[in-house]
């Protein structure tokens, strides 16, 4: 069907049109995307064409009452702008293209895009899974019972116990030949043969018979002797010799299967000096980071701590825009993270990061003699710190500083700072290209 | 699709059989004539399929149906895609219909269809394009419309075998089918097609070489020579020694112009070559397509707007729709009509009640200007409009055709004898088909307008103005000596005729331009907006019935797109393409005439240039604007865009350069004076 072939082509040229994701992540509208699915804007999907400035344009609206000076809001669809050839009612105009992604093939894209190679860790043992059957053991049920082993092993001692039973028989018609002669013979010739088997064939050759051949030598260049697995091809196997001993059983390998789990802690800074454009970058930052963790591990999970002076847990959806007063003391919401993590994401299971974000104010001291121990204290991959100062340094903005300063021969602490939204995907990078990956 | 599926499809088939007669014999009665039309049942994905190739079974392999497709499928999602109808130009036409829609659905497509098919079979737009073969007559020596099913999945088989073949590109052709699509509405729509011909080309060809001495060995007559090749022919060859500068005309078919006269751009050789043959076959494909659909974009509001009036007149007028049916219908129609926005069914159906109400009444007032006492002074104080009304009520039997079945006279002009007689024989359900037993002036006196209760005071609301403007053209003016005789004259068919005429030959632009009155805008509560500087946001400007209509208009000229005409093939005497924009007081929107200008450049080979006029704000008049509330008056700069294959450049241009492109008796802005700084 050739439309299913021009759904496929319109989705690869929706994926060559989409927003670069650099500028997307630096400039793009966030907003239209959810936790567990990254909407990314396409650029122009249609075609270009000759058209009017939309602006320039204006329109026509139906509405009760409209005195000139009314706002319209959006425009309205016009007759006409679809330019389809079919009109069908109610169509929606101008509405705007996304590129659909995961986290994971977010997480994918920016680390080709930033030559990043995260490998998640795996933590927790969730289960101790069956890997395959690739193990053997003496027992267990039959299902389990590696029979082509069985059989070959009993084909091995097919071959090795057969031996040219007629052969065997015309020895014992050499004259003057008996049972203990012809055994020593075959031995000698190594022949598999059993001392019971000869006694019982010599038995069973007619009288007349015995004494047929004057020497073996005279026997030895009459008959031909025919090995096993000629004969075996000419005649089939008959018989397989099953032994118990030869039974193995296929058996599960155990693999320990661990879960990569992540817990992300953003942490940001809500006091009064935190305006618009700050928060606007903090949110920048935190919003591709949350993303690409999602995307590298299995289970994410997110905790998101607002402070001032003091730090208390908040949504998601309100993270990114709580305004507050009062001062700042960045240790509160380390404290309040320590106390989380440990309560419910011990090291020995999680992979943590701790992310904080704020302009760098501190209250005096705060930052050496408390948030730089907690942040010595709280195992985590990564610790990162990132200074949204859209003005360049402020006169006592220094816990930036005096992080970096501390930690710089630290692989899992890193500082970025992120004056305009250019600087945001070398934050990101910066950030992710930290963490020790010994 | 399983043998389940086909049995489903053929009984919902065979319950629509009837439906699908009657709506045509019905249609045919109305005085409608439809091309045939092959009806089709199919599936929710099909339909999905056929909507997404433009109603169509075939296309060219292109991504832009896929992304149809996808915003259907994702559409179909919120609106449960119901009731779509789809009907092709084509003759017979071939109507698609859901099967999933209800029986009231599928009936009220059937009668949209119709009366589509009619539009298609009459207007005079439609009738322009054929596909390069000559019509022919079918056996009753009607013309044959198009086919277009066929022309397209010829079209489709070609460029998909171009794109399969080993020795072409496949990213090639796709590429090409882009560079042409993005020009596909750069036709001359007003002109009928006619594909490029190759002997022409070969004339043009010969451009720059003495073209008279090329004459001269071609040994023709004096004769021919002088009617084929006149002076002023030979002279635009030969511009004074300045080199050819052609279309001697500005040429509005770029796609036609590009197709005789543009070449490739060979990336290795870094120079322009003549098209493969594969680029010039798919280049006149997509141009012949191009004009195929353009008729539909110049009628969508008449077109769709006819479709609905006959529609409704047939489903609700004539109860096509069964009763238990109707409910679901009105239902239906007032979910079509009342989408938002300005939609084509809504206006168009509007305008055409419009239209046959103004043709009744003037039909009404004709005959009562001739009564003796009433002249256009006088009329309003004279005429007593409950008795026009009155006397306008059509006899009961024509209102109740099954209820009086036995007082009707064969010999009426309004009873269809035969059809009478078979009703009487109880050949057919007069409950269900009263129709049957009436003539086309019988039904035109049944649904006539002016007794609608909606528009029962639209004769009294003739304005004196309307009235002199009738009389004035009126002679023996005193014919009547009373209303009653004056009324029992009226010609009831007169509104439908008038419709029918205008279908045959006008277009949205004609249409909305003669039709849309400052009544009618008033109405509909229609007002105009602008992009406001001072605030920032689009504001309303006007209800003004010329400003909205002024606005309209701009949204159908030319299909709502600005006009860019090829003015020189040979540009500054450097083989370089000048489109020029024919400015109407709105600009360009830059961007997108930029990348325009890429496509073109593939087209042409060489580098192509753009003239334009755009307007330009000084900041501190925008800040003073804010200020003070007012609208900055902008300054109109000339421009000039060009790409030659590596980078755009944009320049200002002398106003002189411009001064031809900009239409001084135009005006679209709608901004009130007193908003001007």
């Amino acid at each position: 069907m050739g439309l299913k072939d021009d759904l496929e082509r319109y989705r690869e040229v929706g994926e060559d049109r989409r927003q670069d994701l650099a500028e997307f992540i630096q400039y793009g509208d966030l907003g239209q995307s959810r936790g567990d699915e990254v909407r990314i804007p396409i650029k122009i999907v249609d075609l270009p064409e000759f058209a009017y400035d939309q602006r320039d344009k204006g329109g026509v609206g139906q509405g009760d009452g409209a005195e000139p000076g009314d706002p319209v809001g959006q425009p309205q669809p016009q007759p006409g702008d679809d330019g389809d050839e079919d009109g069908d009612p109610g169509e929606e105009g101008g509405e705007h293209e996304y590129y659909e992604m995961d986290p994971e093939e977010f997480a994918k894209e920016l680390d080709e895009q930033l030559g990043l190679d995260l490998e998640p860790k795996g933590k927790k043992v969730i289960e101790e899974k069956e890997g395959d059957f690739t193990d053997i053991t003496r027992t267990g049920p039959s299902s389990t019972l590696d029979f082509e082993r069985l059989f070959k092993k009993g084909l091995k001692r097919k071959l090795a116990m057969d031996f040219d039973e007629d052969y065997v028989r015309e020895a014992l018609k050499v004259d003057g030949w008996g049972p203990a002669t012809v055994f020593e013979w075959a031995r000698g010739k190594n022949i598999p043969v059993s001392k019971a088997w000869i006694e019982d064939a010599y038995e069973d050759v007619p009288s007349s018979e015995r004494g047929a051949w004057d020497t073996i030598e005279e026997m030895e260049a009459n008959v031909e002797e025919e090995d096993a697995p000629t004969r075996i091809r000419r005649e089939g196997v008959d018989e397989i010799p099953f032994r118990r001993e030869d039974e193995r059983y296929r058996y599960p390998e155990i693999v320990e299967e661990r879960e990569k789990n992540v817990v992300v802690v953003n942490i940001r800074d809500v006091s009064g000096s935190m305006r618009q454009k700050k928060r606007e970058l903090v949110e920048r930052t935190f919003t591709p980071l949350d993303w690409y963790l999602q995307g590298k591990y299995d289970n994410a999970e997110f905790v998101y701590i607002a402070h001032d002076a003091d730090a208390w847990e908040v949504e998601r959806e309100e993270f990114f825009g709580i305004r507050s007063g009062g001062g700042t003391r960045i240790s509160s919401a380390y404290e309040l993270a320590a106390q989380r993590l440990e309560a419910e994401y011990p090291w020995s299971e999680w992979n943590r990061y701790v992310f904080a974000a704020g302009d760098s104010e501190n209250s005096s001291n705060d930052t050496e003699e408390k948030v730089i121990p907690l942040m010595e204290q709280i195992p985590a991959n990564l610790h990162a710190y990132v200074e949204t100062q859209p003005s360049g340094n402020a006169i006592n903005a220094t816990h930036a500083e005096e992080v970096e300063r501390t930690f710089r021969d630290s692989d899992n602490v890193a500082v970025a700072y992120v004056s305009s939204p250019g600087d945001v995907v070398e934050a990101i990078y910066e950030i992710l290209s930290t963490e020790d990956n010994g | 699709m399983s043998t389940d599926d086909r049995f489903a499809k053929q009984r919902i088939a065979d319950d629509l059989e009837e439906p699908v007669q009657e709506a045509g014999k019905l249609a045919r009665r109305l005085g409608l004539t439809p091309y045939p039309v092959n009806y089709w049942v199919v599936d929710y994905d099909e339909m999905n399929e056929l909507i997404a190739y433009g109603g169509f079974q075939q296309r060219y392999p292109h991504w832009r149906w896929g992304m149809q497709y996808d915003r259907q499928q994702k559409q179909g999602q919120f609106l449960g895609g119901k009731a779509f109808e789809i009907v092709n130009n084509d003759d017979p036409s071939h109507a698609f219909l859901q099967e999933s829609n209800t029986l009231a659905d599928q009936k009220a497509v059937i009668t949209h269809v119709e009366a589509h098919a009619d539009f298609f079979a009459n207007n005079k737009w439609f009738k322009m394009f054929s596909d390069g073969a000559p019509r022919s007559a079918d056996g009753e020596g009607r013309d044959r419309g198009p086919d277009a099913a066929g022309m397209l999945a010829r079209h489709a088989d070609a460029i998909r075998e171009y794109m399969q073949d080993p020795e072409i590109e496949r990213g090639a052709v796709e590429r090409f089918v882009d560079h042409v699509l993005c020009l596909e509405d750069n036709i001359d729509q007003h002109q009928p097609y006619s594909p490029v011909e190759t002997a022409e080309e070969h004339f043009e060809d010969i451009e720059g070489v003495d073209v008279t001495e090329q004459l001269d060995e071609l040994d023709l007559s004096e004769e021919v020579r002088r009617q084929v090749f006149d002076d002023e022919w030979l002279d635009a060859q030969d511009d004074d020694g300045e080199g050819v500068s052609f279309p001697a005309e500005p040429d509005k078919d770029v796609l036609g112009f590009l197709r005789k006269h543009g070449m490739a751009y060979d990336e290795d050789a870094g120079k322009a070559v003549e098209m493969t043959d594969w680029q010039k076959d798919v280049l006149e494909m997509l141009r012949r397509e191009a004009y195929y659909f353009a008729p539909q974009k110049m009628t969508k509001v008449m077109n769709e707007g006819w479709a609905a009036y006959w529609e409704s007149l047939m489903m609700t007028g004539e109860r096509f729709a069964g009763d238990d049916e109707f409910v679901l219908y009105a239902d239906h129609m007032a979910q079509v009509l009342g989408s938002p926005g300005l939609n084509p069914y809504k206006l168009g159906m509007e305008i055409w009640e419009y239209v046959e109400n103004t043709e009744n009444r003037r039909e009404v007032v004709e005959r009562l200007l001739r009564v003796d006492g009433v002249t256009w002074r006088t009329f309003g104080d004279v005429v007593d409009f409950t008795e026009v009304q009155e006397h306008l009520e059509p006899p009961a039997w024509l209102r109740d055709v099954a209820g009086h079945l036995d007082e009707l006279d064969p010999e009426d002009p309004r009873v269809d004898a035969e059809g009478l007689e078979a009703a009487r024989d109880g050949e057919f359900d007069v409950d269900r088909y009263p129709w049957k037993v009436l003539t086309y002036e019988g039904l035109a006196q049944r649904h006539y307008s002016l007794l609608k209760p909606q528009y029962r005071g639209f004769v009294s609301r003739v304005g004196q103005e309307g009235l002199e403007r009738v009389s004035r053209y009126m002679f023996d003016d005193a014919r009547y000596d009373s209303i009653e005789e004056a009324l029992a004259d009226v010609e009831y068919t007169r509104g439908w005729e008038r419709m029918r005429e205008i279908r045959e030959s006008h277009n949205d632009v004609t249409f909305l331009d003669e039709f849309l009155t400052q009544e009618f805008v008033d109405d509909n509560d229609y007002f105009t907006y602008e992009y406001t500087h001072a605030s920032g946001d689009y504001r309303v400007t006007s209800t003004d019935h010329a400003d909205v209509k002024k606005k309209l208009m701009l949204n159908f000229t030319n299909f709502g797109k600005p006009t860019v005409v090829v003015e020189d093939g040979n540009y500054q005497n450097r083989n370089e393409l000048l489109l020029t924009h024919q400015y109407n007081g709105v600009m360009l929107d830059r961007s997108q005439a930029t990348a325009v200008l890429k496509r073109v450049f593939e087209l042409w080979g060489r580098p192509v240039n753009l003239l334009t006029i755009t307007k330009e704000f000084d900041d501190h008049d925008i800040e003073v604007a804010k200020r003070r509330d007012r609208e900055p008056e902008p300054e109109e700069v000339g421009k000039r865009l060009r790409y030659d294959g590596d980078e755009v450049t944009i320049e200002d241009v002398p106003w002189s350069d411009v001064e031809h492109l900009a239409a001084t008796d135009i005006d679209y802005n709608t901004k009130p004076d007193e908003w001007l700084a």
